[in-house]
């Protein structure tokens, strides 16, 4: 049986409270990093961890740490992407819902280490019950001296603050999350400047995702060796795999990076629903690129995935079966993304629509021959032409779909 | 200076520069719609996408700074593709109104196309339906049927006049430009937003529907309607005179001259030109003669020169009075303070001018005239006019235009006028002061003419001639040259004066302030 790391005290009843999870070793990470150890060595000790972001893009966390200035006479801040928007993805209010206080110990390392003393959460809009917990544990770990002035008699201050979304995809985007908290609407900003020199109001801001920051609670009381251990040299810990679709038992399994997806779906998910057959796997995320049936057998890491052109982004494994229409799926994606665009740049602000157009026309029945093709061009003009990510999320798995499952498609298209 | 390579040309240019600018400075034009040099960079609209070697995507010629020895590509096929992607997307849903939208002509996405599009359109879905004509502003009529969503009028009124009327609303293909419920775009400098609109979104309701774009000529000239003297082109229709058409000027759009007015222009110096073609004089009119007698330039001059003379020779040239204003040029203000001032010691020298306004903190000054500060740096004393006093003292009064209605009333003016024998105005309009007076005199206005102003912070700004002077009319620093030629007070010394160049050369020698400025 594969340990955990993440949720191995869910379940525990109120482990959301601080009581409970001071019990089950509270807080000794923070204990230990603030008192024994030096910014710079829990900084080391992270990049040896070869923590990669969970978010999505997979950008190793310790080194995201280090690009943010030393010197500088500014305020630093730490933004925790709580926004949660990528569809099928479902881990990180579980994380927040069960055990708050692991992220918050996660929160105050990363502070400490990096030198910042003022946290937000931005939290999606409709978490509300997991923002009130959670600043419910922010206002227990404030009582119990972990977070506000002089903490555990260290010298280091440190506030955080929950900031609720209102309902928008993008602003899962790092830098449109930033003008969401500045009170803007939540547009991506052009890059360069990176949030790490210039972020939240102009100052360096450290931006990471709940699962990512949850995991450096255990780098810390473990140590980096015993962390990639727990998954593989490059790619360290554990990845909370959110299963969806059709399969018999769907939820979340925290697997060591580079499990088996094959395994993950028939062994731990119990297999396909009904004793259908499987036809595709979204395996990251509504954005990654589409697996066929054939392609299954794969590791889950970020390195295997993109090899596999396609990417392991949030984990959240979604699992199409033979029932499912090909062209359904396309529809609900390119509707997603063209209702989520911020409609800044004109790729993905026309493209998304475009493309949806064509795809709703096809499903009523008034395909062209031409169409597939187009929507092929299209998405590729879209393809890493875009101010921000949004495009290419949107791209690949309309152009991965569109290759991989043409014949099916061309079969909604009369003569 | 560093060393970079835009389609295997080498450039040398400063190290913080952008791609799109070492290329504009190179003389390549890399195709840009958000981009305003105005504002910071954008990069939304993704037409400046350029091929960087050794980078995998193609990056934004607007936003990315140059590197030593950086190797830029404008026309490979990527980018060439990549840009008629784009124009693909921007025109998919856009109207093909061209032949009746006022943009057409000078309009970035109409001649981006011509040269990067030329595709066949593949556009097969039903068109979002959008608001074709609102009224968003004074004069401005918004269409989000053109509108590609460059944000340029959101960040102009956001960084420029930071008045913040308009803004983006909804996301997607459903954003748009608007205003808050019922708050117009009402500032003074919101005609600039129909100017840096890059489509026909925004049309500007003055403009709309009078012209087509190419019928127009452009010529560099000053506004003279405050004392910021705004660089700006006076766009107008050439070979026609202004009795075969209503007007010869149809619009005034701003010049970029980063030394006065950066890229704007207000709106009371863009919306205010109907004087250059409205209720103009072009014939010398004599009231006294009955039967309208005609004369000749050429007669006039002598004949007030002989006027002149007759009170120098008995020594009575104080009994000379004049009104002036500063609308007159550097040349023409310092023609007459040497011509009646030093040669003929004339004292009794007012000045009338518009009557201060406001002023704001970005163009507009309170001086609403363009010239004040050239007055007084050649050393006029800017008096303004007492009546009595010139109705007792003046046998010859020679009135520059008719500002003087601003201060008194026409009785007041026509009391103090009946007491004096002589009196000639130089007037460019026709109105009631011309019916008090003996002679009236057409002038040019300065669209029509050459010369110099000095603005506020006292930089001399020449302008040349933009429209043809109309009829008899004729600028007031050729009259005055003339005349004093015909005073044979100085002959030579104003023989030299063939232009007001030359004038100014005179200045600079003779007075310091013009020193280095007329060079």
């Amino acid at each position: 049986m594969e340990e955990k790391l993440l949720t191995q005290h869910f379940g525990i009843e109120n482990l959301f409270k601080i009581d409970v999870y001071l019990k089950h070793s509270g807080y000794q990470a923070v204990k230990k990093a603030l008192k024994e150890m030096k910014p710079s060595e829990i900084m080391d000790e992270v990049k040896a961890a070869n923590l990669r972001g969970r978010g999505g893009a997979g950008f190793p966390a310790g080194v995201k740490w280090g690009f943010v200035p030393q010197d500088i006479d500014k305020p630093k801040y730490l933004c925790v992407n709580a926004d949660e928007g990528e569809p099928g993805t479902f881990k990180d209010r579980y994380i927040m819902s069960h055990n708050p206080h692991l992220l918050l110990e996660g929160i105050i390392i990363a502070s400490f280490a990096v030198g910042i003393h003022k946290g937000f959460v931005y939290i999606r809009g409709e978490y509300e019950t997991i923002a009130l917990r959670f600043e419910q544990a922010i206002s227990e770990a404030n009582k119990e001296g972990f977070l506000g002035k002089n903490i555990l008699g260290t010298g280091f201050d440190l506030n955080v603050f929950v900031h609720r979304g209102a309902g928008s995809y993008i602003c899962g985007e790092e830098t449109a999350l930033l003008e969401s908290i500045e009170g803007k609407r939540g547009n991506p900003r052009l890059k360069p400047p990176f949030p790490a020199s210039v972020g939240l109001f102009g100052c360096p801001t450290v931006i990471n995702n709940v699962e990512t920051l949850s995991n450096v609670p255990q780098i810390i009381l473990n140590g980096a060796k015993w962390f990639c251990q727990k998954g593989l040299p490059k790619d360290g810990g554990t990845r909370i795999f959110g299963v969806s679709g059709m399969v018999k038992n769907p939820g979340i399994y925290e697997l060591p990076m580079g499990t088996n997806l094959k395994d993950i779906i028939f062994k731990h998910a119990g297999g396909m629903k009904d004793g259908k057959k499987l036809k595709a796997v979204i395996p990251g995320g509504m954005s990654a690129p589409i697996l066929t049936a054939d392609e299954i057998d794969i590791k889950m890491d970020f390195d295997s995935l993109m090899d596999a052109k396609s990417m392991l982004g949030s984990a959240a494994i979604i699992v199409i079966d033979e029932d499912t229409s090909i062209l359904d799926v396309l529809k609900v994606i390119t509707k997603f993304y063209s209702h989520e665009s911020c409609g800044q740049c004109t790729p993905c602000r026309v493209g998304n629509s475009w493309i949806n157009k064509i795809v709703k026309r096809i499903a009523g029945g008034k395909g062209k021959k031409e169409d597939i093709d187009n929507i092929i061009r299209l998405a590729s003009n879209m393809l890493g032409k875009t101010l921000c990510p949004l495009g290419d999320a949107a791209a690949m798995p309309i152009l991965s779909i569109t290759q991989k499952f043409r014949k099916e498609i061309e079969s909604y298209i009369g003569n | 200076m560093i060393k970079i390579f835009i389609d295997e040309k080498a450039i040398e240019v400063e190290k913080s520069t952008t791609i799109l600018k070492a290329a504009e400075q190179a003389g390549i034009d890399i195709p840009h719609l958000c981009y305003h040099p105005a504002f910071p960079p954008e990069g939304t609209c993704r037409m400046c996408l350029v091929e960087i070697e050794g980078l995998p995507s193609l990056e934004l010629a607007c936003s990315t700074q140059v590197k030593d020895g950086m190797k830029v590509s404008t026309k490979s096929e990527r980018v060439i593709e990549a840009r008629k992607g784009v124009l693909e997307f921007l025109l998919a849903e856009h109207p093909p109104d061209c032949p009746i939208c006022d943009k057409a002509g000078e309009c970035s996405l109409q001649d981006y196309y011509e040269e990067y599009g030329q595709f066949e359109n593949q556009f097969n879905e039903f068109k979002e339906k959008r608001e074709k004509k609102v009224k968003i502003g004074k004069n401005l009529i918004r269409d989000m049927e053109r509108c590609i969503l460059c944000r340029r009028c959101v960040r102009f009124l956001k960084e420029v006049t930071k008045t913040q009327e308009l803004g983006v609303f909804e996301r997607g293909i459903h954003s748009e430009i608007n205003i808050l419920d019922g708050v117009l775009v009402d500032n003074n400098y919101s005609g600039n937003l129909a100017e840096i609109c890059p489509v026909g979104a925004m049309t500007d309701s003055d403009f709309r529907f009078k012209t087509r774009t190419w019928f127009l000529k452009k010529g560099e000239s000053i506004c003279p309607l405050c004392s910021r003297g705004c660089s700006i082109f006076i766009e107008y229709h050439e070979g026609f005179s202004r009795f075969t058409l209503p007007k010869r000027v149809y619009r005034i759009r701003s010049r970029e001259n980063h030394k006065v007015n950066g890229f704007w222009i207000c709106d009371i110096g863009r919306y205010g030109y109907s004087y250059i073609d409205e209720n103009r004089i072009d014939k010398i009119i004599v009231n006294n003669k009955e039967g309208g007698e005609t004369i000749t330039w050429e007669k006039m001059v002598i004949l007030l020169a002989e006027k002149i003379k007759r009170l120098y020779y008995i020594k009575k040239t104080s009994r000379i009075a004049l009104i002036l204003n500063t609308w007159l040029s550097n040349e023409e203000l310092f023609l007459i303070n040497k011509i009646f001032r030093n040669d003929l010691s004339v004292e009794n020298i007012y000045f009338t001018d518009p009557p201060e306004g406001e002023e704001d903190d970005l163009l507009l000054t309170s001086e609403r005239s363009p010239n004040k500060r050239g007055a007084r740096e050649i050393g006029l004393d800017l008096k303004p006019i007492n009546l009595e006093t010139l109705a007792d003292k003046t046998d010859l009064l020679l009135i520059f235009g008719s500002f003087m209605f601003d201060q008194f009333n026409l009785a007041e003016i026509k009391s103090a006028l009946d007491n004096i024998k002589m009196k000639i105005i130089f007037a460019t309009h026709s109105n009631e002061m011309n019916s008090l007076v003996d002679i009236v005199l057409p002038m040019s206005l300065i669209a029509e003419k050459e010369g110099s102003l000095t603005n506020v912070d006292g930089i001399v700004q020449r302008f040349s001639p933009v429209l043809m002077a109309q009829g008899e009319c004729q600028p007031e620093w050729k009259v005055l040259v003339n005349l004093a030629k015909e005073l044979e007070i100085n002959f030579r010394y104003y023989s030299q004066f063939s232009s007001p160049e030359a004038i100014l050369d005179e200045m600079g020698k003779k007075i310091s302030f013009f020193e280095k400025k007329s060079e």
